[in-house]
């Protein structure tokens, strides 16, 4: 087994690396220009816009529970606290009629504070980290209807809503926000010794706290973090529909997991990929668009999305050589 | 679990080396009592009965024939919602599935009413076939890809959703033989008719895990597969068969959901299924089965179905207000595995004192 | 120089430390002492109580009672991260690395070298190879750790364990998986940390090592200290085994059985799809042959294939002289009646949770049970009964479970469960790792006895002595191949020297 890695050639082993997402861009690249080639309307700039404006919200949804898988758990709260958080930064400025700087720090720490619980939560107990977000999911998502008895916030404060339609061509403002967060999550994974200490401790947390890792305190940043991130996600999910809608999240837990799954993620921890989620992203978002763009029913999206989720996770299997 | 005091003592370990007498004679009946008392069950009942208490003297709705009424037929079918994730709990994995199973369960059996005229009698069996077969798939899945049955059942709770509302074009089936409906509708006294089924299940389901060798092999492969293949025991297969009964269990619920309601719903259960999440959950882990697998509690998850009942049922009549249930069923579910967990750590220190 | 080290105050000291876990009392009153600038050998049966020893130094677990002083100070580590920060570094037995990070970054984890917030991955590897080159290995620092072999795994925790500029230095079995040659580059290198001062700390199982390497012992024995810190000189084999044990070593005579009757078990030639190639030995009724290798020799490995778990590639496997490819582990185990007693109990040996009467009646349930699988706990109880008071397995009721047993009752369990499903071939892994000293010896005599009946025994051991007084012929594994086969002629000696060398040859020819 150990022979063939201590005799192949390293260029040979870091191609096969960097494969793992050339495999999927090569996808996504098929897809497009199968599209492209098809559909007119595919590469209108419009089009293109609606696109990245979708792929600018997934992708912070996408990396929210990134995270929480690179230390080899999950989050099922993802979605509850995002629509938490973005129905508190409507209300801040609908009811409360807060400034936006301060309605966005609210829904930020909203989003913080959730997460935190989560840390708190299962690094305390030891409890599976599904069953503790199962029920903060059902927390969070009682809280917001409770606070907003199922209705919508509409006193969206215009830049803010501005903010959500502006674009220049086909790229929206939205990305923005989430360009940014997508390069330092990438950075911070890979350069810095809190993302190199997150890997460590879902690869092998036993070696990882003998090595005197602090795996609490890791275990509980990483869950602040992807509260953050889905706070973000919920924000730009108010900003995009201009309202303070308390549906946002419900429907946001299978991209959560197909994204980063697809992007090669290992479920059991310790292996991430942020480019490849972002592929993931990419082709959830254009399978998405396409089917609208051939008026397939909405629901053959969750077909293909479960169908994918799976396909991936085959493909894992076969790749670490099983 | 067995909670025991202390390790053997010196001088019964020699008596026992000779006769091998003490061996035999198991716990005393008078222990065993006590021991029932202390155990999780009986901290459930009297919970509930509690609560039950509490109600009656809050509301006067709560005690009303019909109230009562209602509310065993949500616990009847409830319970059935908890068998169906308990039996998959019980293999140390779960079923994210198990309502998306479910409403494909109530909307084939629709299908094969309605569409197909078949008898009531040949279409709940085979709708129940549907649902066993889903959960058969999930099973396969999960033991051939060797990854845990999380990410298979959320995979599959889109596929079964997405393909069934496809098929039926998230249509209704309403026209429903009477004599099927009427089932729902069974009364004795306060006692829902359903929970005649429930308790038919219960029963089976306890035989199965405590009286056969099925059961056990579930049981031992569920605490640990690695142990349970070496000896020998067909961990894959029992994987499977949990898989297929947790279906079979959904589609049970949703057929008794379908027949409360009178007519089949695409929208039943939520999207995807998944409004029957927490209680499935909840009543299992209320009811002392583990997540990690190898343990089962039938009473417990019925009575951890009661107690979520009484406490929903309660607090509507007390016009806490239907939008804050969902939190508080949250929270109580949080602390419900916090409590478990400082009991285990609590039961650890003191054995080893 | 045990003169010098004991005439300075110990740098650590420990005193009536004691450490109860469900079950087992791991350690009892046990003290130590380590000098800087002194190696001292901390020995034991396995289950001693030496793994817990470090494990309190390292704040991996706190001790029920006892003190430890550091620098003459009362010390207490809460984690491991506290004993490393007040010097001290440790290479655990465990498996100690993050598979996917590189090894730099493994060896370097809470050190790495950063410039503005980001880590600086030249400087890291450069630091990593220099440490690496003090051990004279030669890894590509940048290589991911799952790539490596077991044997550069080892290298690589003890190279992260010297890369803390430690006081103290605990290594725990640092030289299982390695070979001779690797290993005199280690004890070099010990030597002259020795001699600028650090105070080590050294556990092996293998005595001629200790010997020739350290100045001072502490010995545990059931949790308790058979002797602590005495100056290694004047001390000889002989005596450190008696400390050991209890009692003085008897050396068994070589059995040499002559065992009658056609081979049960034949391997030719076999590879498995875990890497094993070359694998041939047999194995007769009535006879015990032992399979003696390194940590990581793939001997674990071959037993799970014979029994069904991995898959045979190449060559042929013949029971009973039929050719056959073991699949399915429950048709193995009922149709050939095999039995395998794994090393790893809690993982795939036992299951702690369940009752005794579970874990042992589990390979019979199919038999004992009535129609459409009816069975009843007395059932159950009237099967197992026999055994468990066979066994003399000591609990208050069968249905106590297997967790709350001693190591040593635990493996009677594993052992009887096999008995029960009336094994006519019993593959025996490290039967005595973790258990007390009667229970050592009430097992070898159980195997004795489970072949004089004509059950036919492989046994698995990395405990020398262990081997000579079971196995009537020894086969070598090294780095998943069979490097030799030595005839048990009961001349430790001798034995030892010939497996050695089976050992070294190969080793040498790698490396």
């Amino acid at each position: 087994m150990s022979d063939q890695g201590v005799t192949m050639p390293r260029a040979v082993l870091s191609g096969l690396r960097r494969h793992e997402w050339l495999g999927l861009a090569a996808v996504l690249v098929l897809g497009i220009v199968a599209m492209a080639a098809t559909q007119p309307a595919f590469l209108s700039t419009y089009n293109i816009y609606i696109m990245l404006t979708a792929f600018s919200l997934s992708v912070l949804i996408a990396l929210s529970q990134m995270v929480i898988l690179a230390i080899g758990q999950l989050n099922l709260s993802v979605g509850g606290l995002g629509g938490l958080a973005a129905v508190i930064f409507a209300g801040a400025m609908d009811v409360l009629g807060l400034p936006v700087p301060l309605a966005i720090l609210a829904g930020l720490a909203v989003g913080l504070l959730g997460g935190l619980i989560n840390g708190i939560v299962t690094w305390r107990t030891g409890l599976n980290a599904f069953i503790v977000t199962l029920a903060t999911l059902s927390i969070f998502k009682g809280v917001n209807i409770g606070l907003t008895e199922a209705q919508p916030f509409y006193g969206i404060a215009e830049p803010v809503k501005w903010f959500g339609n502006a674009r220049l061509g086909a790229l929206p403002a939205l990305l923005l926000v989430s360009g940014p967060v997508v390069i330092l999550t990438g950075v911070i994974l890979a350069r810095t010794m809190f993302g190199r200490h997150l890997l460590a401790v879902g690869g092998n947390q036993q070696a990882a706290a003998l090595s005197g890792v602090g795996v609490g305190r890791i275990i509980v940043l990483a869950h602040v973090a992807s509260g953050g991130l889905a706070a973000m996600a919920g924000m730009l999910a108010v900003a995009r529909l201009q309202l303070g809608q308390p549906t946002i999240g419900d429907d946001w837990l299978i991209v959560s997991f197909a994204a980063p799954v697809i992007g090669g993620a290992v479920l059991a921890g310790g292996h991430v990929s942020v480019i490849g989620t972002c592929l993931g992203v990419a082709i959830i978002t254009l399978i998405n668009n396409a089917l609208v763009l051939l008026r397939v029913d909405p629901f053959a999206v969750q077909l293909l999305l479960g169908f994918l989720i799976l396909f991936a996770v085959g493909l894992g299997r076969v790749r670490s050589g099983r | 679990m067995t909670r025991t005091d202390q390790p053997a003592a010196t001088g019964a370990d020699r008596e026992r080396k000779r006769g091998g007498a003490g061996m035999a004679a198991g716990p005393k009946p008078g222990r065993a009592a006590l021991g029932w008392l202390a155990s999780n069950e009986a901290g459930l009942l009297m919970i509930t009965l509690l609560f039950v208490l509490l109600f009656s003297q809050l509301t006067a709705g709560f005690t009303s024939l019909f109230n009562l009424y209602a509310l065993t037929r949500v616990l009847a079918i409830d319970a059935v919602i908890g068998f169906s994730m308990m039996v998959v709990l019980v293999t140390g994995g779960l079923n994210l599935a198990a309502g998306a199973i479910g409403v494909c369960g109530a909307m084939a059996a629709g299908w094969f009413m309605q569409a197909l005229g078949l008898p009531v009698w040949l279409a709940l069996p085979l709708a129940l076939c549907v649902g066993a077969l889903l959960g058969a798939l999930n099973g396969a899945l999960t033991v051939w890809m060797d990854v845990h049955s999380f990410v298979v059942t959320l995979a599959t709770m889109s596929i079964f959703f997405g393909t069934m509302i496809l098929l039926t074009e998230a249509r209704a089936f309403s026209d429903l033989p009477p004599g099927y409906v009427a089932l729902a509708k069974t009364r004795y006294g306060f006692w829902s008719g359903l929970l005649v089924v429930t308790a038919i299940v219960g029963v089976l389901l306890w035989l199965l895990f405590h009286r056969t060798t099925l059961g056990r092999q579930i049981l031992i492969a569920g605490a640990n597969p690695r142990a349970a293949a070496m000896s020998g025991v067909p961990a894959g297969l029992t994987v499977i068969v949990c898989h297929a009964l947790s279906g079979g269990l959904a589609a049970l619920a949703g057929l008794m959901l379908t027949s409360r309601n009178g007519a089949a719903l695409p929208s039943m259960a939520g999207q995807l299924g998944m409004d029957w999440l927490l209680p499935a959950f909840l009543a299992p882990i209320l009811g002392g089965t583990l997540l990690t697998g190898g343990t089962v509690s039938v009473a417990g998850t019925f009575l951890g179905a009661a107690l979520v009942t009484v406490l929903t049922n309660g607090l509507l009549q007390l016009q806490v207000g239907e939008f804050w249930i969902q939190a508080f069923l949250g929270a109580i579910l949080l602390i419900a595995v916090a409590l478990d967990r400082l009991r285990a750590v609590w039961i650890e220190r003191r054995r080893v004192r | 120089m045990t003169e010098q080290s004991s005439g300075r105050e110990p740098v650590l000291a420990i005193d009536g430390a004691t450490k109860r876990f469900p079950g087992v009392l791991a350690l009892d009153h046990a003290g130590i002492d380590l000098h800087p600038g002194s190696i001292h050998a901390l020995l034991g049966e396995n289950g001693a109580g030496k793994s817990t020893l470090i494990k309190i130094i390292t704040g991996v677990h706190g001790a029920d009672e006892g003190e430890m002083r550091l620098d003459g100070a009362p010390a207490a580590f809460q984690n491991p991260r506290d004993s490393i920060h007040a010097g001290i570094a440790a290479v655990h037995q465990e498996r100690n690395l993050v598979p996917r990070l590189s090894v730099a970054e493994n060896i370097l984890l809470e050190r790495m070298h950063t410039r503005f917030g980001l880590i600086d991955y030249a400087a890291l590897n450069r630091e990593a190879a220099r440490i690496m080159a003090t051990l004279g290995l030669d890894i590509d620092p940048r290589r991911p750790v799952r790539d490596l072999s077991v044997a550069q795994m080892q290298l690589v925790e003890i190279a992260k364990g010297l890369s803390v500029d430690a006081r103290v230095l605990l290594l725990d079995e640092p030289t299982a998986s390695i070979t001779p040659h690797e290993t005199g580059t280690l004890f070099r290198l010990l030597r002259d940390l020795r001699d600028e001062g650090v105070a080590i700390m050294f556990v092996s199982h293998k005595l001629e090592e200790v010997l020739d390497l350290c100045d001072t012992v502490t010995v545990l024995r059931d949790g308790q200290n058979a002797c602590r810190s005495e100056p290694m000189q004047g001390l000889g084999r002989a005596e450190l085994v008696q400390y050991m044990i209890g009692r003085k070593e008897t050396f068994v005579t070589g059995r040499q059985r002559k065992p009658q009757g056609a081979p049960l078990l034949e391997l030719n030639d076999v590879s498995t799809d875990l890497g094993h190639h070359g694998i041939s030995f047999d194995l007769r009724p009535g006879e015990t042959v032992g399979l003696y290798g390194l940590v990581g020799a793939g001997r674990t490995e071959l037993a799970h294939a014979i029994v069904g778990a991995a898959r045979i590639t190449g060559g042929s496997l013949r029971i009973d002289g039929e050719e056959e490819r073991p699949r399915d582990i429950g048709h193995t185990l009922r149709q050939h009646r095999i039995g395998y007693v794994s090393e790893d109990r809690k993982g795939e040996g036992l299951v702690l949770m369940h009752s005794i009467r579970t874990n042992i009646a589990v390979t019979i349930w199919q038999r004992i049970a009535g129609r459409l699988g009816w069975l009843t706990p007395a059932t159950e109880k009237r099967a197992v009964l026999p055994f468990v008071e066979k066994l003399e397995i000591r609990a208050p009721s069968v249905d106590q479970p297997v967790g709350l047993l001693s190591g040593g009752n635990q493996q009677k369990v594993s052992v009887a469960k096999w008995l029960a499903a009336e094994a006519r071939l019993l593959i025996i892994d490290e039967p005595t790792v973790g258990v007390d000293i009667q229970t050592k010896a009430y097992l070898h005599e159980l195997i004795h006895d489970l072949v004089e009946q004509g059950t036919a025994v492989l046994l698995i051991s990395s405990d020398m002595p262990e081997m000579l007084a079971l196995a009537d012929r020894i086969v070598v594994m090294h780095e998943f191949t069979v490097t030799g086969e030595v005839p048990n002629d009961g001349s430790s000696g001798e034995v030892s020297g010939a497996i050695m060398r089976c050992i070294h040859a190969e080793g040498e020819e790698v490396a």
